[in-house]
């Protein structure tokens, strides 16, 4: 009976050592509401963004016809956007085809389609025309939309030269059965009078590694140096380094720059040691001249280490600082252009999106990787501004805490 | 400083509190936890504005001090700051180079300090392998690298052990002698002793302020003396003596004699006693322990407030009567 009662006794405060856990747990929790807001709405928040501003859709490519002047096409754009349909947008017809070439080398417009000088003459030549589409790009989902898109544009202008052809057909009899000699059309001619001949301008047509490396690359880069330097203040302020700070001849500028260049040199060690990894070992290309490349890789760490040194200035635990940065790179994730193109947001959310160092260090890594340069040369001064920004934010909260302590 | 006060919101931490540094001198602050040392501290040292009141340090307020004043404090925080994941080198290292020293000096100064401290042989060690008492003597070593003309030290010896504790104030007094001052909080009442000055905190305000000595006849009310007699004797007539101030007889034979001066007050006390037909067989000047003054300057404080209290409380009843007549 003894024996019973003892062991009844012992699992009882079993019992209530384990529920005296549970209890110090969920009050802690509850007690940090601000983590449990980042924890769970944080994602959320995310999750509800992406949602909301997410189409699911590519946007029309632009596109520019180039109709000879002796081709005696029409010139008119509502005629030529009906083959296109809503996949198309046509924005100029010109008969300047190396203009157009220019425009597109330069990213302005996404598909330049050539019509042959010759179409009508081929046809009745018993030939089919070759309709040059071409376009730039290094994306391979994207290069092969446009390839679909050419494709779908040349059966639909098929698809209306032949009623033209059957509408026409009495006349072909008539010939047939003249003095002339009578006119012999293949039927595959007749069946597809033009064929299109696609053609990525792009230096390279990646694959989906080489093309996902650079993006992969500024990825590592931003969430480390956040990562990185958002616990380092926060540690210093919750120790109480930071009393010495206060009391010691040592400015907000000096603690910052010291930090910016310990961060920054850890960065760029693991940019360096990632791109000899990518170039050397997975053979990622690099087109450009190895400077272009680092002056993005600068300019990503310089913001990257600012966001992280600002997450670490306006939290108050390590776990908070911590569950901040992972949402920096959800965000990153989702919106940088990383998995999904930019062009499939919807506006605000797309402007939004260059707030984010990573969304330029993606884009200009890419361009300077796999084309060689870049058209996009303002993202450069963006992120220098937002690097500068952070900075300077960042900069005021270190002088005001340096201050006053709490 | 004069009439100093920091607010907390409701909360007064500091409460108009006045006192004087003099250069070359210890200036020990006790108080019980939550006394305000540490927020006393934390305005001399600048990092906190006073919510009201005049300050003075080294000739500036403290929240305009410009770099060179800096260079010339010392603060040594209550809790462990330092780097765990550096050696006990290159945190001194790092503090010395934030007060700005220079590289060959700055070597010599680690290297010294580090001996002073003794930690010389786990100058290679973490911060976090080394014992808790490591850890604040490696503090105080940080807190003196730059050789600091005015020294903020928050509770130096708080686990330290007693032979350290007595290196450590051995080193402020070395310090003192060559001319530097320094203010040290502690909770340890026994170090008063080590002090030129002691300020004595008692919620947010300070209820003593004087030399070790000086503080204990405050406490008590006077030079105290014991005596043992022969036989049993009735002391209360022995309150009357000029210089006599106060007697507590605690056992027939034995009784402590307050009085103005223990040196006039002694031959009197012994006289009266032989006049009564006793012998005084033992008679000393009584020193009570630090701990034993620090008790009675509280309890006194204490009841001052009282006191104050139930005479606020008087007068406002007096007054409500007044008006209801």
């Amino acid at each position: 009976m003894g024996a019973v009662a003892d062991t009844l006794l012992g699992l009882l405060k079993s019992w209530t050592r384990t529920t005296a856990f549970i209890s110090k747990e969920v009050r802690e929790v509850i007690r940090r509401p601000g983590a449990l807001f980042s924890l769970i709405f944080g994602p959320f928040v995310i999750m509800g963004v992406f949602g909301l501003g997410y189409s699911g859709q590519y946007r029309a490519l632009s596109t520019v016809l180039v109709v000879p002047r002796s081709a005696n096409l029409p010139r008119d754009a509502n005629f030529y956007q009906q083959f296109g349909g809503e996949s198309v947008r046509i924005v100029g017809i010109t008969d300047d085809v190396d203009a157009a070439r220019a425009r597109l080398q330069r990213q302005e417009i996404d598909l330049l389609v050539v019509a042959p000088a010759d179409l009508e003459q081929n046809f009745l030549s018993g030939q089919q025309s070759a309709i040059d589409i071409e376009y730039n790009e290094l994306d391979p989902v994207r290069d092969n939309y446009a390839r679909f898109v050419a494709y779908r544009q040349v059966q639909e202008l098929n698809r209306a030269l032949i009623e033209q052809v059957i509408g026409q057909g009495e006349q072909y009899i008539l010939q047939s059965t003249g003095a002339q000699p009578p006119i012999t059309i293949p039927p595959q001619v007749i069946a597809a009078p033009t064929r299109p001949e696609p053609r990525n301008l792009a230096p390279i047509s990646p694959n989906v590694i080489a093309f996902f490396s650079p993006a992969v690359l500024a990825l590592v880069l931003q969430h480390m140096g956040v990562t990185l330097t958002a616990l380092s203040l926060v540690r210093e302020r919750l120790t109480g380094a930071m009393d010495i700070f206060r009391v010691a001849p040592v400015r907000a500028l000096e603690i910052l720059i010291g930090k910016y260049l310990a961060y920054a040199f850890f960065n760029l060690s693991i940019a360096a040691a990632l791109s000899f990894l990518l170039i050397g070992g997975l053979h990622v290309p690099l087109l450009s001249p190895p400077g272009d490349m680092a002056r993005v890789v600068v300019l990503l760490s310089f913001a990257a280490v600012g966001l992280g040194l600002l997450i670490s200035t306006i939290v108050d635990s390590e776990r908070q600082a911590v569950q901040l940065s992972m949402l920096v790179l959800l965000t990153s994730v989702f919106f940088s252009g990383f998995v999904l193109p930019l062009d499939q947001f919807v506006t605000p959310l797309r402007i939004a999106s260059y707030a984010l160092p990573v969304t330029h260090g993606i884009q200009l890594l890419q361009d300077f990787m796999l084309r060689g340069a870049t058209n996009e040369s303002w993202e450069l001064l963006v992120l220098g501004a937002i690097g500068v920004l952070l900075f300077l934010l960042t900069w005021t909260t270190v002088r005001r805490n340096l201050r006053s302590a709490s | 400083m004069e009439g100093l006060t920091r607010r907390y919101d409701d909360t007064v931490a500091i409460d108009h509190v006045t006192l004087e540094v003099p250069r070359g001198t210890i200036l020990g602050i006790i108080g019980p936890s939550g006394s305000g040392k540490t927020t006393l501290i934390r305005m001399l040292t600048g990092t906190l504005e006073p919510s009201e009141g005049k300050l003075s340090v080294l000739g500036q307020h403290p929240r305009r001090f410009t770099r060179h004043t800096r260079e010339k404090l010392g603060y040594m925080p209550q809790h462990f700051v330092l780097y765990e994941e550096l050696t006990a080198t290159e945190n001194l290292s790092f503090v010395a180079a934030l007060f700005g020293l220079l590289w060959p000096k700055r070597g010599r100064r680690v290297k010294e300090m580090l001996r002073l401290v003794e930690l010389w042989e786990a100058r290679d060690r973490r911060a976090r392998q080394l014992s808790g008492g490591m850890q604040r003597r490696l503090e105080l070593a940080c807190a003196l690298v730059h050789d600091p003309l005015l020294l903020f030290v928050d509770e130096p010896t708080a686990g330290l052990d007693p032979i350290l504790r007595t290196k450590v104030w051995a080193e402020f007094r070395r310090l003192r002698d060559v001319g530097r001052t320094l203010v040290v909080t502690t909770q340890v009442v026994g170090e008063a002793e080590y002090c030129d000055r002691v300020a004595v905190l008692s919620k947010a305000r300070v209820i003593a302020l004087a030399p070790p000595e000086e503080l204990r006849r405050m406490a008590l009310g006077g030079d105290v003396i014991e005596i043992t007699t022969a036989q049993a004797v009735d002391a209360t007539r022995l309150e009357n003596l000029p210089g006599v101030r106060a007697v507590h007889q605690d056992t027939p034979r034995h009784f402590l004699v307050v009085a103005a001066d223990a040196a006039t007050a002694t031959p009197r006390v012994v006289q009266e006693i032989h006049a009564i037909g006793d012998e005084v067989v033992a008679s000393s000047e009584y020193r009570p322990s630090f701990d034993e003054v620090f008790t009675a300057l509280i309890s006194q404080a204490d009841g001052a407030d009282v006191d104050q209290a139930e005479e606020e409380d008087r007068g406002s009843r007096r007054r409500h009567v007044a008006r209801a007549a």
